[in-house]
Formats: structure tokens, sequence, C-alpha cells
């Protein structure tokens, strides 16, 4: 077996398996682990402070006791946390934490504290005018009170040493993660659209130390092969994630290939690399102020939709794909004004309403199969 | 010959072309994907054509049973099929309005005759044949009955809920406040067509403005849809066979492609 189809083979296992792969992770490195709600945990402080940083994004379950605290018009990877939360199925983390980007989160962050009480929670609020001296003076404030509570649930001090290795690891990380998807974009015949999304998804779960080299080995085979001529319909995706898999099983069924992506669960994360100046927090404030057209960090301009038809563009893309998680309230508020720009650009664009529940998916099959079969008209 | 299976939620529709690409047999059977329905279906159009199925050259299969038959040589979804068919039975059609058993969809040609959007309803039962399927029970007639009905109404109930199952509690509380049968009927075909309205704008539509899918049978949503769109509204020929058409017509182009590069 090749280099590369063994690390490939590792990472999809990885991805695929969230709760072995955490379960792995501490106990190859040692490490307690704290669960990071989405999105933008600032991971390098946890990491500083001695903990392993773990994504939660949900995951296909049967809804029984969530349903005490969320409806059943609520974020559907909430609901699946609170579930799982309940049921125990996180019983070995030692804290999770809840950024607050809406109003789910912000009721989750209580509903936390009663439906799990075994597992403390702690909060982290991003300002709405990050832009302006106050917000990233807030901001800095909020990394530091972060700290101190990290500080409070270990009972050590997070040292200058740690804090400026772990930015390190995690600016290697992103600026890795982003060489990443320029070489899948290459190579959509051998990284197809869920092995992208399983391989960034693995991330979530392992030790950045030990996940990193094995992106960056990756990359470099992808490189070191000539660049890829596909022959299928290559989309912008964009929104909080491309789940559940079953969606990217129908992508991939209709040759249909993430050529890039504009989604939280993916290069939301890691597009934008920190700041060169100030302190680490000062450097890590500014990747957050310099981040553009996501819908969960406030920005009046609303560039998100001429940022979705530059991708298209520089990547001679076919459509723009909207993949839209139940019930996620920013996603939905920018989805009309974006699609109107879209749609003047004359460039095809695609809305996908999915959720972590799904029990059915051949609507979603029929969706995307009449679009494709639009866009090549070769049926 | 060539042959298009349309396999729903509700029945099952089979349309054979002769090597003329003439229309030579359409069957509909109410039995959908899960059943014996489509076998059925085959049985009749091959007495009907007077063939046997070693006399089709290529099949296709669309609708929501398409995944699960395997004795197709390709399948396409039902939004290309009606597409196609809709251009092969008429001209000029711009938009279909396609409401089927529990779907309802709405498609935008471009002038060449392709698809240049939809959309589909979402997973709710709103607007789509099933609604029907539960006013006519709580009305206590067949389905079949509800456009007669609404004809006879001397005026129109208001049915606001947009969810299937509200829609039905709402209205038997307009038959307890001792509302006609028959003007309720004819708020349940508005209600449909309101509900469409919605997707049509959405879509953008403009005339020819058709109607395909069995619901298209029932004049008084044809009127109800017409009046809310501003536009007239016509059913296809054989609207229950559309989709079943546009896979035959599919299957005769396949061929034709095959053999010419052959």
């Amino acid at each position: 077996m090749s280099n590369l189809k063994l690390l490939l083979d590792q990472l999809i296992e990885a991805g695929s398996n969230p709760k072995e792969t955490v379960l792995k992770s501490m106990k190859d490195t040692e490490k307690e682990a704290v669960g990071c709600f989405p999105i933008y945990t600032p991971e390098e402080i946890i990491y500083a402070a001695g903990y392993l940083p773990v994504g939660m994004w949900g995951g296909p379950t049967d809804l029984k006791l969530a349903d005490k605290y969320l409806q059943g018009f609520c974020c559907s990877i909430m609901r699946s946390n609170i579930e799982y939360g309940m049921r125990g199925t996180y019983s070995f983390l030692k804290a999770v934490v809840i950024s607050i980007f809406c109003d789910t989160l912000k009721c989750i962050c209580e509903n936390w504290k009663v439906a799990v009480p075994g597992i403390p929670v702690i909060p982290i609020v991003y300002p709405q005018n990050r832009m302006i001296e106050a917000g990233k003076e807030y901001l800095k404030e909020e990394f530091k009170r972060f700290a101190t509570e990290l500080e409070k649930l270990s009972g050590n001090v997070i040292t200058d040493d740690a804090l400026v290795e772990s930015f390190e690891i995690y600016e290697d990380f992103r600026a890795a993660m982003r060489e990443f998807t320029v070489a899948t974009g290459a190579h959509l015949n051998t990284i197809d659209t869920k092995t992208r999304h399983l391989i960034i998804k693995a991330g979530f779960f392992m030790d950045k130390k030990i996940y990193t080299p094995k992106i960056k080995e990756i990359t470099k085979e992808l490189n070191a092969l000539p660049k890829e001529n596909f022959n299928g319909i290559k989309v912008i995706a964009t929104g909080l994630i491309a789940e559940p898999t079953v969606l990217l099983d129908i992508l991939v069924e209709n040759n249909i290939g993430i050529i890039d992506d504009d989604l939280s669960q993916e290069s939301r994360g890691f597009r934008v690399a920190a700041r060169k100046e100030g302190t680490v927090y000062e450097k890590m404030v500014g990747r957050i102020v310099d981040q553009r057209g996501c819908t969960f960090l406030f920005e009046e301009a609303k560039t998100r939709g001429a940022m979705l038809i530059d991708m298209v563009n520089k990547h001679q893309a076919d459509a723009v794909l909207v993949i839209m998680m139940k019930f996620c309230d920013p996603e939905e508020f920018d989805y009309p004004i974006y699609k109107e720009e879209i749609k003047s650009n004359e460039i095809p664009i695609l809305y996908v309403e999915t959720e972590q529940q799904l029990d059915s998916a051949e609507q979603i099959r029929t969706r995307i199969q009449s679009f494709a079969e639009m866009l090549t008209m070769g049926v | 010959m060539f042959l298009g299976i349309d396999i729903g939620s509700s029945s099952s529709k089979v349309a054979i072309l002769d090597g003329d690409k003439k229309l030579i047999a359409k069957t509909v059977v109410n039995k959908g994907t899960g059943t014996s329905g489509v076998y059925e279906a085959l049985k009749m159009a091959f007495t009907d054509a007077d063939i046997t199925q070693e006399d089709v050259l290529y099949t296709i299969v669309t609708g929501y049973g398409r995944i699960t038959y395997n004795n197709a040589d390709k399948q396409i979804t039902e939004i290309s099929c009606h597409a196609r068919g809709a251009t092969y039975l008429m001209e000029d059609v711009v938009t279909i309005i396609d409401i089927g058993g529990q779907d309802a969809k709405v498609i935008r040609l471009n002038k060449n005759g392709t698809v240049a959007n939809f959309v589909m309803n979402e997973k709710c039962a709103a607007g789509t044949g099933r609604f029907l399927e539960v006013m006519a029970r709580v009305l206590g007639c067949q389905i079949g009955e509800l456009s007669s009905l609404a004809k006879k109404s001397d005026d129109e109930v208001s049915i606001s809920s947009v969810c299937t199952v509200f829609a039905e509690s709402e209205v038997i509380s307009h038959l307890a406040m001792g509302e006609s049968i028959e003007n309720v009927a004819k708020g349940a075909h508005t209600a449909i067509a309101k509900r469409v309205y919605g997707m049509c704008n959405r879509v953008g539509y403009a005339p020819k403005v058709i109607m395909t899918g069995g619901v298209a049978l029932n004049r008084s949503i044809l009127d109800a849809l017409s009046k809310e769109l501003g536009e007239e509204v016509i059913s296809a020929p054989y609207p229950q066979v559309v989709g079943a058409i546009g896979a035959a017509v599919f299957a005769y182009e396949n061929w034709d492609k095959i053999t010419k590069k052959g």
C-alpha cells in the first residue's frame, strides 16, 4: 500500500469515528480532553493549559432526552450535542467550551449546566463589533479571562512559553490545512468530496502535533502527483457543515467535487492566519478581526456573496452549493443576500437543507441529481 | 422500442416509444414504490404495445423508486424527465408544475427545453397530493370527487395552516362550525394553489405554464392555480405519464447516441 493511501485511510478512519479517535488521542498523549462546541473556540489556549481540545460537532442520533431543552426548530447540531451530553456519551470530557454566536448557543450554555451537571462549561463571548478598537480590546480580555478559567480547572498556570508554543502549533496547523485544500482542489479524483471532509474532520479529534505532520505528508504526496483533470462538476460549498455523510455520498455518486469551501467546520476555521505583530492574544484577535464573509462574525459590508463569486471565478467552478443545516438562523439570514448576488452573476446555485437526524435522504438525492443533470445536460 | 418507467410514491407509470419516437403505449397503476405496481404497469404496457421485454432496446427509470429498480439501463430524476416529457408533448412550455403524491415541484425551462431552474417542496406534505387525500378523508369523499364538490361551492373557506396535519384539524373545526363541505373543498384547492404559488415565485414563473402529475386531473386545482398565478395553467396531455414519457424519450435519445457512436 502506498504511503498516501495509508495516510488517507488512517485519517478517514479517524474522521469517521470521533469517539474512538478522541479516546485514542487521550491515551497516546496522556492528556485530558476539553470539548469545543462550534465555532472559533480558541483551542490554542486550551492546548497551552495542557488539555487536548476536541471538536463537538454533534452526530446522527435518535433524540429522546434533548427535547426537554431544545425544540424541534433548534439547531440540529446543538440538539445532538445536548442528547449526547445527557446520555453520558461525553463523560470522558474534563469540561466543555461554548462560544456564543447565536441565540441557540446562548441557551445551550445555560441548558448544559442543568442538563449535564457533571461536565463544567466555560463560555466565551465574541464581540459583535470586532473591527473597532474597543472590540479588539474586549476580545483580548475575553481570551485572558478564558485562560484564567482554564487555570482554575487545571490548577496550573498557563505559562507564556506554553502559550507561544501552542500558538505556533496551531498557526502551523492552519497553514498546513490551507496548503492541503489547495492540493485537494488540484486532485479531485484522488481526494473525493467525502474523503476531503473526513480528513479535515479528523483534525478535530487528534492532537495537532500528531495530525499536522500527516496532513503535510499528504499534501506533499499530492503535490508530487500531476494535476488531475476532473471531469465532474466543481462546486464551492458554503454553510456550517457538510454533513450528514449520506449527503457526501450523494455528491460523490453524482461526480460533484468540492474544489474549495466556505464551511465553518472546514476552511473558515483555518483560511485566515493570525497577525504577525503583538502578543499571542493580540495575534489571535487579529485572526478573528481579519476573517471575512463568515455569517457568525458581524460584517456590515456583507462580503460573503462577493467572496463566493471570487472563489467560483478563481477555481473556474461550475456552481455554488449551499448546505443549510436545520435550523441555523445566522446562515438563513445571510442566504437571501448572497443568493441574489450569485444569481445576478449567472452562477448556478443549489440550496440543500439538511439535518443530522436525517431519516431519509431521497429528497436530497433528487435535488442534487437533478442539479447535476441540469448542469451537464448530458442525460 | 424504448421504455420509460416512472415509479412514484403512490403510482407506477410506464411509457413506450417506437423506433420513430412515437408514443405507442402508456399505462398507470395506482400502486407506488415498494409494491408490484411497476410490474403490473409494465405487463399492461407490453400488452397494449403488443411487444415483449426482448423488443426493448433501452430503458430509463425515474421517480422516487428509481434507485431501487434494477432492470433499467439508466436512472434519471423526475425533474429532468418531466421537463423532457413536457417538451415532447407540447410546444413553448416555460414553466412546469408537477404535483405528485408526496411532493411538489416547479421547473423553469430554458428556450431549448432543458431545465434552467427548479424548486421542490420541503419534507412536509403541504401543497402535495397527500394534502388532497387528507382533505378528502376529512370531508368523507373520494379524492376524485373533490373537484366537483369545489365547483358546487357558493363561498370559500380559508385554510390558513401550512401543515397538513394542522390543516386537517382546521377543516374539522370549520365543519363543526357548520361550513358546507363544498366551501371547505374549494378552500382546500386554494390552499394548495397558494403553497405552489410561493414555489412558482421562487423559481420565477412565466407562461406557458403547464401542470403534470396526477393532481393535474383535478380541474379545480388548475382553476385555483390560474387564479393565484394570474396566468392560465393548463394540464399536459396524459399528465400522470409525462415523467414516464420523458424517460422513454431519454431512452430513445441515449440509444441514438450509443448507436451513432457505435
